[in-house]
């Protein structure tokens, strides 16, 4: 599964998702939102290049490592600190595959993937990166 | 012709949303670049150097494939064409 959605995630789902007979290894990354003395983040995307540059990235991650499966959601919206903002849960044979496909993804995502967030504080805002 | 703008986190603040845009036939994604600056001096500053090159947070996407902001600028356009404006990604 690949998504961007405005409602939490289950992290079990995803879980669930990853699990499989041929994996020794399922893991997880959970973004959540820092507190950095900011009220919420209002987080933006270009949905469908967003989505069409995550099935790229899933791709090339199971490619590169041998995953045997990678999901990942991002939520868009208004957030307040603690809560979930992104969840990318991958399986692999072992554990060195998971990790380093599991971290490919997220840099990944960071670099190119058209979502953005903007810090909400008490004095302002400001987009984050910029 | 018609262009669909789409822009995206600042540059969308900056230039009020979506838009459509009308264009003579044949013109470039850098003449398009120029007629919003033209409207709105924010913009301009925000994608243009003051000699005119543009800016490293400029970002651009034609029909969703990312396009080189130089290079890319002499690109003709065509009718329905989507561009999206946009800077760098700051997800997950």
């Amino acid at each position: 599964m690949i998504d961007i959605t405005e409602g939490d995630f289950s992290i079990q789902e995803l879980v669930e998702m990853a699990r499989r007979p041929d994996a020794g290894a399922v893991v997880v990354f959970l973004g959540t939102v820092r507190d950095d003395g900011v009220q919420r983040l209002e987080v933006e995307s270009f949905r469908e290049a967003a989505l069409l540059e995550l099935e790229r990235i899933r791709e090339e991650a199971v490619s590169r490592f041998g995953l045997l499966s990678a999901d990942l959601v991002h939520r868009v919206g208004s957030l307040s600190t603690g809560e979930n903002m992104v969840l990318i849960a991958v399986s692999a044979p072992h554990r060195e595959e998971a990790f380093k496909g599991c971290r490919y993804i997220l840099e990944q995502l960071k670099k190119r993937v058209p979502v953005w967030k903007k810090e909400i504080g008490k004095e302002g805002s400001r987009w984050v990166g910029q | 012709m018609r262009i669909t703008v789409r822009a995206f986190a600042s540059f969308r603040e900056i230039l009020g949303g979506d838009m459509d845009v009308e264009l003579a036939e044949g013109a470039t994604m850098h003449f398009l670049l120029s007629s919003l600056s033209l409207n709105n001096p924010r913009f301009k500053e925000e994608a243009f150097s003051s000699s005119g090159e543009p800016r490293d947070h400029l970002l651009l996407m034609l029909n969703r494939k990312r396009i080189d902001p130089v290079g890319g600028l002499q690109i003709s356009l065509c009718e329905g064409d989507e561009v999206a404006v946009f800077p760098p990604a700051s997800g997950g």
